[in-house]
């Protein structure tokens, strides 16, 4: 029988233990309503982050045009919800926007796909800033979509937070099955090197379209939780400063890794909103210095050689910790063996070929940890 | 005619900041995202020196200044944010640079508030001289000249003396160079130097352009130029040029039409997209070979 | 790695449930709590910031007066950079702090999503400055005390065609701001009322705030149209802009320029080369010989270190108009949030209650939330 291992289910566990306890708390009626719509926007930043690792972490382009998948799914819900909720009702209008949304926006992705095969790095980056960029200026003058108001749509009230933990769950559900499938490990093979993987006979060209398209599929559906959660959907929220942002929660979380990308999601999330609303108004003006602040340390602390000392010595102690209060933890050979191998597998990302298209930095001979380990 | 010219100085702007750009990642590989927050900082200063009682000596005056802040500045954030991030990966940097404009741009708000600041270049002072039965402005005129001449004494500077060719060595390969004896952080710092220079003629010219001073000024046309750069072919010092001028002159035709004038910057962007996929290193980008 | 992300989902977890159990203190029983949202920092926070000084002043002037009824007023505005999303955020933040009125939000989009937030829970929201007639239709809680978009474009549209007779007006506007469109489509509709057509009689040019800095090409587009009037529905930086780019032009050197309330502040962005009349239409006049008016600025002055402007001035009539109307409805200030905007909203439309403050004397609002009150066209010294 195939062991269970917690390592495979610890996102769930996350997800939905925090779910749990969110709901829990709302029943006894200590949720307020800003923490309620803070969760939202937090079960949206999650499916985003997660969804824009697909691309970044795992086939290895850079995007930033995330914001504009979200933008298409947000628009097609608020016009779906103005057509459909006096027709059939809000529920059924909800269900039907979700997966309309997504599929438009895939069908973006799929469109951004395309001169993703012919060109690389910092050109394909520039290209998916245009593309939402384009899309956001489309619409902001079409009077159909409200024009520079936006365009009114549904709230779904207080409660839409479990709905967005549920998607977000599947939407890591969906990322860590692609990633574990044999069609996974065809994408991370591109990743690594495209030329390699054509030779051994990887459909690139297949699977670069896919993985835009699933991945503008999740945009396109936070997009549309967006719209639910909002009453007004406005073009200007989707702008570069947002793609950047989702950006940063993948980074952070460490590229690759769906975990830390849901973890950095909510984490941001929290700060950006608890820091706007929490600040008195005199102090509302350094919420960007410590944004700022916070980004550059907390990539510093993530990335910069010199302090690798450091994080090992931190990671062991946590280790150590962990040891301590876990001591029965089946650590056994096969078990570890078997995490290796698995390891082995989501290989160091060639971040360098990501931006640069001919310089890289070999580390294959640091005497240092391999760079996983601090991931 | 007229658009033309109005197309031409605002794209010898664009070209002033494309070439920080390109110059940056030409040699350092990096994506300097606080590039156009540098030429904020620059502008701020000459709003300092000059305020709103400007004449042009003032105005050089100013712009020593701002070139002192500007390569302060760029140095500074390349010692503090970049340097330490050598060797991990782009996209750390490429955050980093995303954190340092931020924070540029918070506190410049911190200090100036968000209120937009006028400031008097005496550009007008400078007056026009008719061209063709239309006016050509002096202080356009200078952009382009500047623009054309910096440009020459950079493709100069790279070509013909040591320190330009240890920069291309280093651009070519960073190990290698380090290892023929080339002092790798002194070339990088060097062309943040340079870079950073450039942003503070941008801020005069942008100034006399656009005459007030605001925290976000420099994110548009960061943006803008960057784009400019990719079009005319990322690393390419003519390229940046000639991307930035076409940029300028479609913005000006976009904005001359009523009816087009809303989606000049979907028309700029997709203009970018159709170069990039017929020419996919840029207009005048240089081809490598992928290898394994 | 793994128990990093775990120590910090547990940590997370933990401050989320501080967070909730912290505040639920509940407010102090003898303050009435007034909400608002605006942009207080970013590229648009002058205005925001303007509001909040002048309601401030509001605030503290009726406190120290007594309060009303035995409570004091509190003011608590939180940061929505002009986003829907974040007004929406402000608004929970400010509903659990117990907020009993609010003065909505500062600009329109912000505002109408404040505003419909406000709704279900029937809060009182009376915005300073969010012009657009979306905002005071989201339900008959939501009033306005400045002038709408519509008023604003008509005004402008008969000062110059009517009482100026001017042949040949330049329009440029920005699309992608909804109060300067709102305008914009306020004149339009106007001028086909007067008869005059697109092209001939006017032109009409655009940019769109957050992609356009440079006006050169717009500008000499007013001058090859040769047009002896300019009209500027923007808010006052671009139009400072604009003004200077057309005092370069010979021919557009004396051209006069028309814009409406978003213009005030512009006086401190032109400098000596532009010689051209510039005139905006605004409910406040900084230069006001009347009593409460030099008596606001001298206070805000005082405090402030700057000169208030015309948002400072709604923002503090707001506060005023709030605690007039609960006098004048003898409204009990324990009472339910909605109890007080229903009794709020029904003394503001009565038809007996009229406020005279410092952006108008004998101001009265209509059934749908809108301000009458006397414009007035100020002209930039």
């Amino acid at each position: 029988m195939k062991k269970i291992r917690l390592k495979h289910y610890i996102n769930y566990l996350i997800l939905g233990g925090a779910l749990a306890l969110f709901v829990a708390l709302d029943l006894l009626g200590a949720l307020k309503r800003s923490d309620a719509s803070l969760l939202t926007q937090i079960g949206y930043s999650i499916i985003l982050a997660v969804s824009l690792n697909l691309v970044v972490g795992f086939l290895g382009e850079l995007s930033l045009g995330h914001a504009g998948f979200m933008c298409v799914g947000a628009y097609v819900g608020g016009v779906l919800y103005n057509m459909l909720i006096p027709a059939c009702g809000t529920v059924a209008a909800l269900l039907i926007a979700l997966p309309v949304g997504g599929v438009v926006a895939a069908f973006f992705g799929f469109l951004i796909g395309l001169p993703a095969l012919r060109l690389k790095g910092d050109y394909l980056a520039i290209v998916t800033l245009a593309f939402g960029e384009i899309i956001r200026t489309v619409i902001l003058n079409q009077d159909f979509f409200g024009g520079p108001m936006g365009l009114p749509s549904q709230r779904f009230g207080d409660r839409l937070y479990i709905l967005a933990f549920a998607l977000a769950i599947v939407t890591v559900f969906v990322s860590q099955n692609l990633r574990r499938s044999k069609h996974g490990r065809a994408i991370q093979a591109i990743r690594d090197n495209e030329i390699a993987a054509r030779a051994m006979g990887v459909n690139v060209t297949y699977y670069k379209l896919v993985v835009f398209a699933i991945a503008a599929f999740f945009a396109g559906v936070a997009g549309v939780l967006y719209a639910s959660s909002t009453s007004l959907v406005q073009s200007t929220n989707f702008s570069f400063n947002y793609s950047i942002e989702i950006l940063v929660m993948v980074v952070l979380g460490g590229m690759g890794s769906i975990t830390g990308s849901m973890i950095s999601a909510a984490l941001l999330t929290f700060i950006t909103v608890k820091l706007t609303v929490g600040l008195p108004s005199e102090l509302a003006a350094i919420e960007p210095l410590v944004y700022a602040l916070i980004l550059i340390l907390a990539v510093m602390w993530n990335n910069a050689p010199f302090l690798r000392p450091l994080r090992v010595k931190l990671h062991d102690k946590i280790a150590a910790l962990r040891d301590r209060i876990l001591p029965h933890k089946e650590v056994d050979g096969s078990d570890a063996a078997a995490t290796a191998a698995w390891d082995t597998i989501p290989t160091k990302i060639p971040m360098d070929a990501l931006l640069s298209t001919d310089f890289t930095v070999d580390h294959s001979f640091d005497a240092d940890r391999p760079e996983k380990e601090e991931k | 005619m007229e658009t033309l010219i109005n197309g031409l100085s605002l794209g010898g702007i664009y070209a002033l900041i494309a070439l920080g750009y390109t110059m940056v990642y030409g040699i350092a590989k990096m994506l300097n995202f606080a590039h156009g927050d540098i030429i904020m900082a620059g502008a701020y200063a000459i709003f300092v020196v000059i305020g709103l009682q400007g004449n042009l000596l003032l105005s050089a005056a100013a712009l020593l200044v701002a070139i002192l802040l500007c390569v302060t500045l760029g140095i500074l954030t390349e010692r503090v944010a970049y340097r330490p991030l050598r060797g991990a990966s782009p996209l750390a940097v490429l955050i980093t640079a995303i954190g340092v404009s931020y924070l540029l741009q918070s506190i410049a708000q911190l200090v100036f508030k968000s209120e937009g600041l006028p400031v008097s270049t005496g550009a007008a002072s400078l007056g026009s001289v008719p061209f063709l039965g239309t006016n050509l402005k002096v202080s356009s005129l200078l952009t382009l000249g500047l623009c054309i001449i910096i440009m020459t004494a950079l493709t100069l500077f790279v070509d013909k003396t040591r320190i330009g060719r240890a920069m291309l060595a280093v651009s070519e390969d960073r190990a290698a160079a380090s290892l023929m004896g080339i002092n790798t952080n002194f070339i990088i710092t060097l062309t943040f130097a340079i870079g950073s220079a450039l942003a503070a003629f941008a801020a005069l010219f942008y100034l006399m352009q656009i005459p007030v001073v605001t925290p976000v000024l420099g994110s548009l046309p960061g943006i803008k130029a960057f784009t400019a750069a990719v079009i005319g072919g990322i690393g390419s010092i003519p390229g940046a040029m000639l991307g930035g001028i076409l940029l300028g002159v479609i913005e000006c035709f976009c904005q001359s039409v009523p009816e087009i004038s809303p989606y000049t910057t979907a028309i700029e962007f997709g203009l970018l997209i159709v170069i990039l996929l017929v020419r996919p290193v840029g207009l005048l980008g240089k081809k490598r070979r992928e290898k394994v | 790695m793994k128990s990093a992300c775990k120590i910090l989902s547990l940590a997370l977890a933990l401050v989320f449930c501080l967070g909730c159990f912290a505040a639920c203190g509940g407010t102090d029983d003898k303050t009435i709590l007034i909400g608002g949202s605006g942009p207080l920092t970013g590229a648009n926070s002058q205005y925001g910031d303007a509001v909040l000084k002048g309601a401030q002043i509001a605030v503290e002037e009726i406190n120290a007066a007594g309060g009303y009824a035995g409570y004091t007023f509190k003011l608590q505005m939180i940061q929505d950079d002009c986003g829907a999303v974040e007004a929406e955020n402000a608004y929970n933040q400010l509903f659990d702090l117990g907020m009993k009125v609010s003065i909505g939000s500062v600009t329109s989009g912000s505002a109408k999503a404040f505003a419909t937030a406000a709704k279900d829970d029937g809060i009182f929201c009376l915005t300073p400055s969010a012009s657009a007639d979306d905002v005071i239709a989201v339900g008959n809680h939501s009033f306005r005390v400045c002038f709408g978009d519509p008023q604003q474009g008509v005004i402008a549209a008969d000062e110059l065609v009517t009482e100026k007779g001017f042949a040949k007006i330049g329009v440029i506007y920005d699309t992608s701001d909804t109060y300067s469109t709102g305008l914009y489509q306020a004149f339009e509709e106007r001028m086909t009322e007067l008869e005059k057509v697109k092209g001939t009689d006017y032109v009409v040019y655009t940019f769109t705030s957050e992609n356009n800095t440079d006006f050169t090409q717009q500008v000499t587009e007013l001058k090859n149209f040769g047009c002896d009037a300019i009209f500027l529905p923007i808010y006052y930086g671009e139009a400072a802009l604009i003004a200077k780019s057309a005092a370069t032009h010979p021919e557009l050197k004396d051209v006069p320029v028309l814009g409406c309330d978003g213009l005030d502040g512009i006086a401190g962005q032109l400098d000596s080369s532009v010689t051209a009349e510039v005139r905006y239409i605004t409910p406040f006049d900084i230069n006001s010989t009347e009593a409460n008016v030099a008596a606001f600025v001298a206070a805000y002055r005082d405090k402030y270190g700057k000169d208030p402007n015309q948002f400072a001035a709604d923002a503090y009539d707001a506060v005023k108009i709030l605690y007039e109307a609960m006098k004048a409805g003898e409204v009990d200030p324990a009472a339910a949030a909605s109890e007080i905007c229903s009794a709020l909203a029904e003394v503001l439309t009565g038809g007996t209650f009229k406020y005279s403050g410092l952006t108008g004397d004998n101001m009265t609002w209509t059934e749908g939330g809108s301000v009458e009150k006397e414009a007035k066209i100020v002209k930039v010294q």
